[in-house]
């Protein structure tokens, strides 16, 4: 199989219907904001989303609920100016928070970090192999993600860890190839926990990514987690 | 509780569903409120029924979509989405938060949310109303059992024992099935170019 370079079509659907975890939600939020032919693919699955709640057989509700709703409504007024969502769109929205740069991250001149990983606190790096720093993205909407920035020397071995299900790695600069092919900036790597694959980061610089993972592991701890046996 | 069908299955055509949520964001038409609530209501908890959310929750969060809708009706653009994939777009976000409140409290407050019903999915990056139209004849070319997969893959948390459960193959299989179907899905969609 030649090397996908973008989300899978299932990656996308869970995207779509709301049901991927949040840690590959980010990396997938983050992919988006860079490629338009994922953007678009997405916008006909939140189509397909709206055909199939169209066909839901629909399910009654409480017989005073829609009373419960009026009566409701009298404390929200509707927003009336339409202009105003223009205008937040033109200027990128209310800008989110930035956070200085972790101790220990170094960005090659031009490079910055997608705006949706620079509005998250991320730990200082730490060594955890030769070559190999990482740091842990903290989520607010959900403390339990595992979402890692790897900071890898060149020509380094991105360490694997043992995982069930699947993991998602999204690179920010440099690159690495694994037997299925090369990965650059921007592209978003899925690969099954059970795959034993070796990547292999390029020899002419250093590489910058993000890894996420489908599904629940629990590290205990940063310790924990620097600790777990990296083949 | 009750599995009644609150409403014939095609109470309206899009166009009309889509003028309603226009009638409430010109003149906060609350007749027009109550027809959306009627047809959409009902969906929506459906809709989040089956994605696993208890009845009363799903009910609270049909209530909650609804009065979104009404909020930012003036946000609807219906030259850009359907009124359906507007509303399940509201609902997943809502969804979405729901999850995380209930896993972790209300410390945390997505800002967002309050503005805009959605961070970088959702409405800016929604489609044009005739490619909706060409999503669903998409949806038409589905075999029944592709388009059981594609039903679940969306609804379902776990999609594939479910799946597996349903159509009675192995969870082997239906990973591989699931695979076949979304990839045919995918290219009927990209059809539509």
């Amino acid at each position: 199989m030649s090397a996908s370079t973008h989300p899978g079509t299932e990656t996308l659907l869970r995207y779509a219907a709301g049901t991927l975890p949040a840690g590959p939600r980010l990396l997938v939020d983050v992919h988006l904001d860079g490629c338009p032919e994922c953007r678009a693919t997405v916008a006909r699955l939140m189509s397909v989303g709206g055909a199939l709640l169209d066909t839901c057989e629909p399910l009654a509700l409480a017989p005073d609920a829609l009373d419960r709703a009026l009566a409701r409504l009298d404390g929200l007024s509707p927003r009336r100016n339409p202009a105003a969502l223009h205008h937040a769109e033109a200027a990128g929205a209310p800008s989110p928070k930035r956070w200085p740069l972790p101790e220990g991250l170094k960005l090659p001149p031009g490079v910055v970090l997608p705006p949706a990983i620079a509005s998250r606190r991320i730990g200082r790096l730490v060594p955890v192999a030769p070559g190999v720093r990482l740091g842990l993205v903290h989520l607010e909407e959900d403390p339990d993600a595992q979402v890692l920035l790897f900071r890898i020397a060149p020509g380094r071995a991105i360490p694997q860890h043992t995982h069930a299900g699947l993991e998602f790695t999204h690179v920010i600069c440099g690159g690495f190839s694994d037997p299925d092919g090369h990965y650059g900036p921007g592209d978003l790597v899925e690969c099954d926990g059970d795959v034993d694959h070796s990547p292999r980061v390029d020899d002419d610089g250093e590489c910058i990514c993000l890894a996420a993972f489908d599904g629940r592991i629990r590290f205990r701890g940063l310790l924990g987690m620097v600790t777990r046996p990296f083949i | 509780m009750s599995v009644q069908p609150a409403e014939p299955r095609v109470a309206a055509s899009g166009a009309e569903l889509s003028a309603l949520i226009v009638a409430i964001a010109t003149r906060a038409d609350r007749e027009a409120f109550g027809r959306l609530f009627r047809h959409f209501a009902p969906r929506v908890k459906s809709y989040l029924v089956r994605s696993g959310l208890p009845a009363n929750a799903a009910e609270e969060l049909a209530q909650e979509t609804l009065l979104t809708v009404w909020r930012k009706a003036a946000y609807f653009d219906p030259t850009r989405a359907a009124a359906s994939t507007w509303i399940f777009t509201i609902a997943r976000n809502l969804s979405i938060d729901l999850k995380r409140r209930e896993r972790y409290g209300d410390t945390y407050k997505a800002e967002t949310h309050e503005d805009e019903v959605d961070e970088t999915s959702g409405e800016t990056i929604l489609m044009t109303a005739e490619r909706e139209a060409r999503v669903r004849a998409a949806l038409a070319k589905l075999s029944e059992e592709q388009a059981t997969i594609v039903r679940l893959s969306f609804f379902q948390e776990k999609p594939h024992s479910q799946i597996a459960q349903e159509l009675g193959i192995p969870l082997g299989t239906a990973k591989s099935r699931v695979r076949l179907a979304l990839n045919r899905l995918r290219a009927l969609l990209e059809d539509l170019k």
